[in-house]
């Protein structure tokens, strides 16, 4: 018994334990709960939340705050659309579009990253705000690639491998697939060379480049791997909603992404996801306040800043650790008596 | 041809000292708490509807109108202070005050909206053609300004001045650096740092809402004006972060490019405006004119 309290693993494995069982009942009982509408909304905070990962690894591990997810996103939602909806002459298969997009979106993630950060802190921040505003002038102005203020229609319905999700709640479940992948994926990044070579940077970039980390081809890989992310991001939104147009590429929804990552608490994984579902389904949830959406999420958004800078998953896991700490007191207070009893 | 030129960098000078009013008080605020203020376009919409509320609504006089409305922007600027800022002035996180400010962002446009409608409003401009009614017309050497961006570079013209005046070669002005500079040090030497980034708020305020008086006739009243901080913000970068002076030829810079911009791509006025800047980061990181205090945000 007090070999078992004492054992660290056992507890690690406590808790993700937990959050497993969560993940695994919003998964079976969020499509039941909720009907057509809210549906697609869940669907859509789904995708949102991938573009919160791709900010969780900017700024949560490199501490280098970046607008420009949303303008990735257009660049893998516009890619998938134009190939697959058939408006350059020819439609190719949508699975593979899809996985291509991310692909095609870290390329050009990689020209801008190589070009823009070669800027340290704001001013980096301030060219990926003027990276947001001269894109979606492009996609909301250039007809030929992005259709102009109308956008691109008729994107046809994604099909993997002849299984083609017809409703909201079959798409929920693949959108929620890509999800935990992109999630695994951060979580595995975190752990290896690159994670913490980012978190050096982040920490400290002088202390970094003295233990022999290049922090620019670190910094430029890390928004490859944001762009990427949200160029997947992108292309889902174009499938799944069928139709994609520059509304959701201003600067406003790239601040939204942002907020969405620090309420969840930038540098967790799950957090990120459940920051995006919370900005995500306010609106739908708070219907009755339905004027004052804005105003209670502004403030609680000054408020959350003020009393728990790193968002929730910081609040967690402070009450985890004074838990622990109290835990441990009992368990000292245990050996102290067990081995008292024994002498 | 002239006559078109002449009157795209009048536009240009005009749009180009209201951005330089925004990247003041931005500036101002970085070198006073090492904050960016994402709401900074959101004050100037509400030093707009304030103005309008004032002169529309309740019909005061000018010479009423002018103290009771810098009264009211500086009640806003310590009411801002009060939220975005105090709480949060020893957190751990520094991105939080940034994101504060934009919480203030989305809170302001929703109060602005709840408060007066969601129409824009509209207001007159300040100089009228007593035949027509409408805005008045100077004509300058056979070209065709408007009174109202005249105005508008004069007055700003003036008011940038004298915040320069004051922060740069007044006694208060180098009060407010050093305790910029080093809070601590500052501190030590007796200066009130809680006082002068009271003041610092109350005055960036108060320009920036003028700036919105100023623009209100042109643009309307409405929650779109907050977009113009973005451009502001080109012009901060451009200029060089923490200098007001770059500020301010960063802004103009911005507005000039943005006008004339509209003789051939109009529609891709934006675009061309931050093409410009990340042209600009490129080829000169630190910005045209060099940073006196390193970057803290």
């Amino acid at each position: 018994m007090i070999k078992l309290l004492q054992n660290k693993k056992s507890q690690i494995k406590l808790s993700t334990m937990i959050t497993l069982l969560i993940a695994v009942l919003f998964l079976i009982t969020m499509p039941r709960i909720n009907k057509d509408y809210k549906m697609l909304c869940l669907n859509l905070t789904l995708i949102y939340a991938l573009c919160a990962l791709s900010i969780s690894i900017m700024l949560g591990m490199g501490g280098q705050m970046t607008f420009s997810a949303v303008a990735m996103m257009g660049v893998g939602g516009y890619f998938a659309a134009n190939l697959c909806s058939g408006r350059l002459g020819f439609s190719l298969p949508t699975f593979p579009v899809l996985l291509l997009a991310p692909i095609f979106s870290a390329a050009v993630a990689l020209i801008f990253g190589l070009i823009l950060l070669r800027l340290r802190g704001t001013y980096f921040t301030f060219s990926t705000i003027g990276l947001v505003q001269v894109a979606w002038s492009f996609y909301s102005m250039y007809k030929p690639l992005f259709g102009g203020y109308d956008g691109i229609s008729g994107v046809p319905k994604l099909s993997i491998f002849g299984y083609t999700p017809s409703n909201y709640n079959e798409w929920f479940y693949v959108l929620a697939a890509f999800l935990v992948i992109v999630a695994l994926l951060v979580e595995r990044i975190r752990k290896t060379k690159l994670g913490r070579s980012l978190a050096a940077i982040r920490d400290n970039e002088v202390a970094a480049k003295t233990l022999g980390i290049n922090v620019y081809i670190t910094k430029v890989i890390a928004f490859t791997i944001a762009g990427s992310i949200c160029g997947l991001a992108g292309a889902l939104y174009a499938m799944h909603t069928r139709y994609i147009s520059a509304d959701m590429f201003t600067f406003k929804v790239g601040v939204q992404y942002i907020i969405m990552a620090m309420l969840g608490g930038v540098n967790n994984t799950i957090g990120c996801i459940v920051g995006a579902i919370l900005v995500g389904m306010l609106p739908e949830w708070l219907r009755i306040a339905e004027g004052y959406v804005n105003l209670l999420y502004g403030v609680g958004i000054i408020l959350l800043m003020v009393f728990m800078p790193m968002g929730l998953s910081g609040v967690v896991t402070s009450i985890i650790k004074s838990l622990k700490k109290r835990h441990k007191k009992e368990v000292t207070a245990i050996v102290k008596k067990a081995e008292g009893s024994e002498v | 041809m002239v006559n078109t030129l002449v009157g795209l960098t009048v536009n240009g000078l005009a749009m180009g000292v209201i951005y330089a009013l925004i990247a003041m008080g931005l500036v101002l605020l970085v070198r006073a708490v090492g904050i960016m203020n994402f709401a900074q376009g959101d004050l100037l919409m509400l030093g707009a509807y304030i103005s309008c509320a004032l002169i529309v609504d309740l019909k005061l006089p000018f010479w009423a109108f002018v103290p009771v409305a810098l009264i009211s922007f500086a009640i806003v600027g310590i009411i801002f202070m009060a939220t975005t800022y105090w709480p949060l002035r020893n957190a751990s996180y520094p991105q939080a005050v940034i994101i504060a400010t934009m919480g203030a962002g989305y809170a302001l446009k929703e109060l602005v909206q709840m408060a007066w409608g969601s129409i824009p409003r509209t207001m007159l401009p300040l100089v009228i053609d007593p035949k027509t009614g409408s805005a008045a017309i100077l004509r300058f050497f056979g070209v065709n300004l408007q009174w109202q961006f005249v105005l508008i570079i004069g007055v700003c013209a003036m008011l940038i001045l004298m915040v320069f005046i004051l922060f740069e070669k007044l006694y208060a002005g180098r009060m407010m650096q050093a305790a910029a500079q080093d809070k601590y040090a500052a501190e030590l030497l007796g200066i009130p740092t809680v006082l002068t980034i009271a003041v610092t708020y109350i005055l960036v305020n108060i320009v920036v809402s003028i700036g919105g008086y100023m623009v209100a006739p042109i643009y309307f009243a409405s929650t779109t004006l907050a977009n113009l901080q973005l451009r502001a913000f080109a012009g901060v970068v451009l200029g060089g972060f923490g200098n007001l002076k770059g500020a301010v030829y960063g802004s103009l810079i911005i507005g000039l490019v943005e006008s004339y911009s509209t003789l051939k791509w109009s529609s891709y006025k934006d675009a061309v405006v931050f093409i410009v800047l990340i042209l600009v980061l490129i080829v000169r990181p630190q910005g045209i004119f060099r940073e006196k205090i390193a970057d803290k945000a």
